[in-house]
């Protein structure tokens, strides 16, 4: 009898957790966005310097090409956890050092707006130098990006990103505008190509130019990034219509049957 | 930034191009063609199939994951719901004969088995480079064709052109050859260099900016 029971009441709790799982991937809701980008970056102003005595570790120019890959995901139509990796690699070109710039975004949060706006922040772990020009450092950035569509063919990209440093003691508060933290690094961009709404999911492509800035190795880099970028996710609208299904208890909502016209 | 400037304009431009013209039927002929997804993948995303047309017929037997098995008139230029087709290779011959037998036998079987997961594979350009690997057939797939490296959580061996040699993880790999340059994949993507016919592969558009590969 008591094993009756036990498995009784086993099988209702894992049915009613099956349900609630069920419910919760019902109202799931996604989207990504991936950048495809080169960036040619130059030297203004003071030259960097290294620490050592004699030691001359200027960087005149950087170029990177690589891809951001993003994501998002979540029960509610505004908010969603984010992440996302970003991988480039290149080259100090006069220097002809290899460069690369590595990060893993675990952890974030996105808020959304409109049909494809999203506004997004991350934080996570990477890597970033360049040989005999950037000393390899560990980053851990924390980055804040903004995609806003406007109109049916263009969109607004940027980003700004600010990098605590650590085994670089060339790269500890070498951001000489700001004092929080050791580099920064943004991109301010403009996108012409589509938005798509086919079978109601909303979408978008097309190759952007934006002004790229970034402070590195206590001196300021200004430059141009180009691109291609694209964009989808799920309907906001759906995650509304799924939870106008279900009560506040979770439990789906009887229809109301119209009377009939005829 | 004056090479960054340069690839702007240059994006997706392939000098020479195969044309899109069906050879006439005197001999069995055996196309790989790719053609691109819909909006918005459609720069970063393309779909492999095998045309086969056996000498004196006139349709074209296609093999491909998702489709096929139908015969068509004119996969070259239109096979729904593909659109913007490359031709990247043609066998004819006694080389398309074997390449014809080859396919028959061994498509329907890689496809029955086939799990399909659209990212990172294995999927319809999986397909394509293992049949052109299965059946003997040297070339390539284009860098947007994203799944044709896909070797399960690690692998390796030939390329399917067949100069050179490749090692696949989902989360990275490479390929290096006489003729396929050197290909580094990071996440299914392909960024590299082909040496003949030279061209930049990016994981854009036609897959590559230089001379269209043959």
């Amino acid at each position: 009898m008591k094993r009756a029971i036990v498995v009784l009441v086993v099988c209702v709790a894992s049915t009613a957790h099956a349900d609630r799982w069920r419910r919760a991937r019902d109202r799931w809701q996604g989207g990504a966005w991936l950048h495809y980008e080169l960036s040619g970056m130059q030297r203004v102003g003071d030259p960097f310097e290294c620490d050592g005595p004699g030691e001359d570790c200027v960087a005149e120019d950087l170029v990177l090409a690589g891809a951001r890959l993003h994501g998002f995901l979540g029960a509610n139509a505004s908010i969603a956890y984010h992440i996302g990796m970003d991988i480039a690699l290149g080259s100090t070109v006069r220097d002809a050092g290899f460069a690369y710039d590595l990060a893993l975004f675990p952890v974030g949060i996105l808020v959304r707006a409109g049909k494809t706006s999203i506004v997004g922040f991350g934080a996570g772990i990477g890597g970033m130098g360049a040989v005999g020009t950037i000393d390899d450092a560990l980053t851990f950035p924390v980055e804040m990006t903004a995609e806003i569509g406007i109109g049916r063919r263009v969109r607004v990209l940027s980003r700004a990103r600010v990098t605590y440093n650590a085994l670089a003691p060339t790269r500890q508060s070498a951001a000489p505008s700001i004092a929080f933290a050791d580099e920064l690094d943004a991109m301010l961009g403009l996108r012409i190509g589509r938005y798509y709404d086919d079978y109601g999911f909303p979408s978008g492509n097309g190759y952007f130019v934006g002004v790229s800035y970034r402070e590195l190795a206590g001196g300021r880099m200004l430059g141009l990034t180009i691109g291609y970028s694209i964009d989808l996710a799920m309907p906001r609208r759906w995650v509304a219509e799924r939870e106008a299904e279900y009560d506040d208890r979770g439990r789906r909502r009887r229809r109301v049957r119209m009377p009939s016209t005829q | 930034m004056k090479g960054a400037l340069l690839v702007l304009p240059l994006a997706g431009c392939v000098i020479l191009p195969r044309a899109l013209e069906q050879p006439p039927n005197d001999q069995t002929t055996v196309a790989l063609l790719t053609g691109t997804l819909g909006a918005p993948l459609n720069d970063i995303a393309r779909h492999p199939w095998f045309a086969v047309r056996r000498k004196g017929e006139i349709g074209w037997q296609v093999y491909e994951v998702g489709g096929g098995g139908a015969t068509e008139s004119d996969p070259f230029h239109k096979h729904y719901p593909y659109e913007n087709p490359i031709l990247h290779e043609v066998w004819r011959g006694d080389a398309a004969e074997k390449a014809a037998d080859c396919l028959e036998r061994e498509a329907p079987e890689w496809i029955a088995k086939l799990d399909y997961r659209f990212y990172p594979g294995p999927n319809s350009n999986t397909f394509g480079d293992a049949m052109l690997r299965t059946c003997d057939l040297h070339a390539s797939l284009p860098s947007t064709s994203v799944g044709k490296d896909w070797r399960g959580l690690i692998g390796g061996g030939v390329t399917s052109e067949g100069t050179g040699l490749q090692l696949e993880t989902p989360i990275v790999g490479f390929k290096i050859g006489l003729k396929e340059g050197v290909e580094l994949h990071i996440l299914g993507l392909s960024i590299g260099v082909d040496l003949w016919p030279p061209a930049i592969i990016l994981p854009l558009g036609p897959g590559r900016l230089g001379f269209a590969d043959r």
